[in-house]
């Protein structure tokens, strides 16, 4: 066998085989996409939010830049709390008319094994200051100034989880 | 039994010869950074040193047995981000991707063929990868760059080694390297 057509063989066996691996991602992640399967293939740090139980979306830090900061000082280390607010991040994801005012919302961390359950009036309110601030590591962090959620230790850091629970 | 059969096949010295380039491959994946944030970037290193394996060795089977020895070495080292299993299969998988590519590609001293049988055996690796990635449907690093991203880092570096290792391999001739090596048989 000529070496020309050695090398045309061995260049259609490597498209050939790239072919084969397109093909079957294309199909495992545009025809038998799961949820589950969305949230493994999720980037890392993805926060995921569900609305009773189903998945709603899922973002990362990174898609909420758009979005404008709030920021408060906390009257525990007079630091500087910046972020996002929770109010906008629901908004964003999802229709004003799934956010009633005895709409429930559980924010949690897995790691730390804590969660915070809020309602939508309380989220809503501005003077609240309810927002994700970004933490060293690049996770999300609960902070307030809400009464009873206005320290360290009750604040939901390494945020993994949004559920909200319509009425 | 096996190590008697291997040594039957391969001269004492051959294996010596094979048993350095697979530490070599591992002493590469680690000591070696390229600044190149791209999948696949390392087999710049890696066929450059399996091909010249493949020379200096001229043997069916000499590519397996140094992917086989450098996967069991980088996996005891923990090289690797997904486990030594992972790591094993991988590194036999390129040994097995250009013992194949062989019987069709023979000549790796011809620049083309060379850059050819470097991007099907680093192939190899990428396979295993994403199979295991498919099977366990985890999320896998690299599916999340792109695949398509991925596919052509690694075709592109195995071919950038395969290149190196056809140029690496005339310098030797040049040298007279092949001729010593023939004494030493």
């Amino acid at each position: 066998m000529s070496t020309r057509r050695r090398l045309f063989l061995g260049l259609l066996i490597l498209l050939g085989l790239a072919a084969v691996v397109m093909g079957v991602e294309f199909g495992r992640g545009f025809l038998v996409r799961s949820p589950e399967q969305a949230l493994a293939d999720a980037a890392p740090g993805s926060v995921p939010l569900y609305v009773n139980g189903s998945l709603a979306a899922l973002f990362t830090p990174a898609d909420l830049e758009p979005l404008k900061k709030a920021s408060f000082l906390d009257a525990e280390e007079s630091k500087t709390q910046e972020g996002w607010l929770l109010a906008d991040i629901l908004r964003l994801y999802l229709p004003e008319q799934a956010l009633l005012s005895d709409t429930r919302v559980v924010v949690s961390s897995s790691s730390r094994g804590k969660s915070v359950e809020l309602t939508w009036l309380q989220i809503s309110e501005p003077e609240n200051m309810i927002l994700f601030s970004l933490s060293g590591r690049g996770t999300l962090k609960l902070a307030s100034r809400l009464p009873g959620f206005d320290i360290r230790d009750t604040w939901i850091q390494d945020t993994d989880r949004i559920e909200v629970l319509e009425p | 039994m096996k190590s008697m059969r291997l040594s039957g096949y391969f001269s004492t010295f051959q294996l010596i010869l094979l048993a350095l380039f697979s530490a070599l491959i591992v002493v590469a994946k680690v000591a070696l950074r390229t600044p190149l944030q791209l999948p696949g970037h390392s087999g710049i290193f890696w066929m450059a040193i399996m091909l010249v394996a493949v020379r200096v060795v001229p043997k069916r089977g000499a590519p397996s047995l140094v992917g086989l020895t450098s996967g069991l070495l980088a996996g005891f080292m923990g090289v690797g981000d997904f486990g030594m299993f992972d790591t094993l299969l991988s590194y036999t998988a390129v040994g097995l991707g250009v013992d194949l590519a062989l019987l069709l590609l023979p000549d790796v001293e011809n620049i083309a063929q060379a850059a050819l049988v470097g991007a099907l055996g680093h192939l190899g690796k990428f396979l295993v990868k994403w199979i295991l990635g498919v099977l366990t449907q985890a999320p896998v690093g690299f599916i999340a760059l792109g695949l398509a991203r991925s596919l052509a880092g690694y075709v592109i570096f195995g071919a950038i080694g395969g290149v190196l290792a056809a140029l690496t391999l005339a310098a030797l001739r040049r040298a007279g390297f092949f001729a010593y090596l023939a004494e030493k048989k």
